[in-house]
């Protein structure tokens, strides 16, 4: 009994140990970051924030101190085809879903207009997660059609962050495409790599089965069952298949940011064929490696970073497997070069 | 004693007369109202304690203002011009559409019997007082919008509301009376645009669906929802939502007015 304790005890000591050590190699490597108090906040310079629409990602930002970053998003209200057949009407920031990227740098003082069309037909506003502040900015932004509002926040937490609207009843807008991302690059910066691409996936509720022709109305009963029509990539039936595909070539690294804006459905995110080499956890700084799958919930977001080592198409899914075989949740990225027999090759008999 | 309550009774009734006079230009023809019975109104947004609201009967405009009514109202009081009204009263998007400060315009003849929209809170609130009437209350405009639909072919009221909701505004509005009549005999409740209150901006003061602060606690998402009537009724969580982000002198595209009236 005595001498089981004690081995207990060196064990743990052990274990203890062992996890100074990891932590003592992390603060050295990048996770300064997130000492609040020792990030540059003094801003020289203003600049307007370059916004994209999926899957294309705003550039690598070059400067290396805070600035003022100018940012206006429009809202605007519109029909638009979710499949082939079928046509609904999205609510957008920017007309699109999702809504544009934005990207700025850690210790950035975010200067943000939500303006909204004088089209639409009703009160909209913006909950950004990257923000420190009431409501994400929601309670500073409800604006009226035709109306714009205003507000500034310091971006303090680096990562990638997802927004939305946050109006009443919140489930609505988001249902109807109100979402979009934000990243957030740390002042350390973030490893280069060849490629990078918007995903955002979705879940829709139409009265009409998926792809049943004509505008079809949004079904609060399904919604409120968690029971969506369409699980999608990028607000669209087949937007990252055939000519949307995503692409890229042989020996390149491919990073995507992948956001989940719900309402309801927790993504299973899977590229069929690779295995992420890197995982920004949650879209925060703890990286994973060696992901099969990466779990991305309702309203958060992930980072993934896979080095191409043969050609081909690799297939984006929500693993959750029934949504890419029939509701939509799957898109492609072709590889073009040269094979590599060591890494994989055919066999014929 | 009897004599002077008859002579008080005159000098009202004269005064009456005189501000319909006021109000009635030659060519207006008396808007048809309509009588709305009273009765106790659960608001949407409740405390635990609040109380129904009680409400008298009153009178109700049939259908939205439209441009011809709105026009000559604009003809007899110059300072609602759009030249000339002051912009702490309506923003700079006032009667917009409208060709000059007192035509509708050729090109917007389609328009003439439709709701005047691009009206500010004060000038709606101007209109009906020179109309002899006044702007109904959240609560009475609720209470009047939530009666049954006669021609539709929506079964739930609620899904012709969010029917709407959804649809982006159409190019060219339609003429009241377009939409369907209700219960009480109202047209276009829901439907054509939304209505200015006159309390408009009383029951939510942030346009956060969730906010935070203490006085709005019970009545947000998250912890509120728990707070309102019915929290699957999305299309008046949109309307509420709507009113909330209101100013006074916003002037939108898709907001008119109808007016109301105490019944004598």
């Amino acid at each position: 009994m005595k001498a089981k304790s004690l081995r207990i005890f060196s064990l743990s000591a052990i274990v203890l140990a062992a996890l100074a050590i990891q932590t003592g190699c992390k603060q050295g490597n990048g996770n300064q970051d997130y000492d609040l108090s020792k990030i540059d906040t003094v801003v020289t310079g203003t600049v307007t924030a370059e916004l994209t629409d999926a899957p294309n990602v705003p550039k690598p930002l070059t400067y290396t101190s805070p600035k003022r970053v100018m940012v206006k998003l429009d809202v605007i209200e519109k029909v638009m085809n979710i499949s082939d057949s079928s046509q609904y009407t999205f609510w957008t920031f920017g007309g699109h879903v999702p809504g544009k990227f934005i990207r700025v740098r850690q210790g950035d003082l975010v200067d943000f207009t939500l303006y909204n069309h004088p089209d639409s037909k009703l009160t909209h506003n913006i909950d950004l997660h990257a923000v420190t502040g009431p409501g994400g900015g929601a309670e500073a932004s409800s604006t009226a059609p035709g109306q714009s509002t205003h507000f500034q926040f310091r971006a303090l937490v680096p990562g990638l962050f997802i927004y939305h609207c946050a109006t009443a009843p919140v489930p609505l807008h988001i249902a109807n495409g109100m979402y979009g991302m934000i990243l957030v690059e740390p002042q350390s910066g973030m490893p280069k790599v060849d490629k990078e691409y918007y995903v955002m996936q979705g879940d829709f509720y139409t009265k009409g089965k998926f792809d049943a022709p004509g505008l079809q109305d949004f079904d609060e009963e399904k919604a409120l069952a968690e029971n969506p029509d369409y699980v999608l990539f990028n607000g669209k039936v087949r937007s990252l298949v055939g000519k949307g595909a995503l692409t890229a070539k042989v020996g390149q690294t491919v990073r995507l940011y992948v956001g989940n804006g719900g309402p309801n459905m927790v993504s299973s995110f899977h590229v069929i064929g690779e295995i992420f080499d890197k995982v920004y956890q949650e879209g925060g700084s703890e990286v994973n490696r060696g992901v099969q799958t990466t779990l991305i919930p309702s309203g958060g977001a992930s980072i993934v970073d896979m080095k191409m080592e043969v050609p081909g198409t690799f297939v984006l899914v929500d693993h959750s497997i029934f949504r890419a075989f029939n509701k939509g949740a799957i898109g492609q990225l072709k590889v073009s070069g040269k094979e590599d027999p060591s890494i994989f090759k055919p066999i014929k008999n | 004693m009897m004599i002077r309550n008859s002579a008080i009774l005159i000098i009202l009734f004269s005064f009456t007369f005189s501000t319909g006079f006021v109000g009635g230009e030659r060519n207006y023809a008396e808007k048809k109202m309509v009588r709305i019975p009273g009765g106790n109104f659960t608001p949407f947004f409740r405390l635990p304690n609040s109380q129904p609201i009680h409400l008298k009967p009153f009178l109700m405009d049939e259908t939205a203002v439209t441009n011809q009514e709105f026009l000559e109202f604009v003809k007899a009081n110059p300072q609602w011009r759009r030249s000339r009204v002051n912009r702490l009263f309506a923003d700079s998007n006032y009667l917009k559409y409208w060709e000059s400060d007192l035509s509708v315009g050729e090109k917007n003849k389609v328009l003439y019997n439709s709701p005047v929209v691009y009206v500010s809170w004060f000038a709606a609130r101007a209109y009906a007082k020179w109309r002899g009437k006044r702007l109904p209350s959240v609560a009475e405009w609720e209470m009047a919008g939530e009666a049954r639909p006669l021609n539709t072919k929506y079964k739930k009221l609620t899904d012709l509301i969010l029917a709407w909701y959804q649809k982006p505004n159409p190019k060219v509005l339609p003429p009241v009376k377009s939409t369907y009549k209700n219960a009480y005999g109202l047209y276009d409740m829901h439907g054509l645009v939304w209505e200015w209150t006159f309390d408009f901006n009383s029951f939510i003061k942030s346009g956060d669906s969730r906010a935070n602060t203490q006085d709005e606690l019970q009545l947000f998402c998250a912890s509120s929802s728990l707070y309102v009537k019915d929290k699957d009724d999305y299309a008046s969580f949109l309307r509420y939502s709507y009113r909330g982000s209101l100013k006074g002198n916003f002037c939108i595209g898709n907001l008119g007015f109808r007016c109301a009236k105490d019944l004598k």
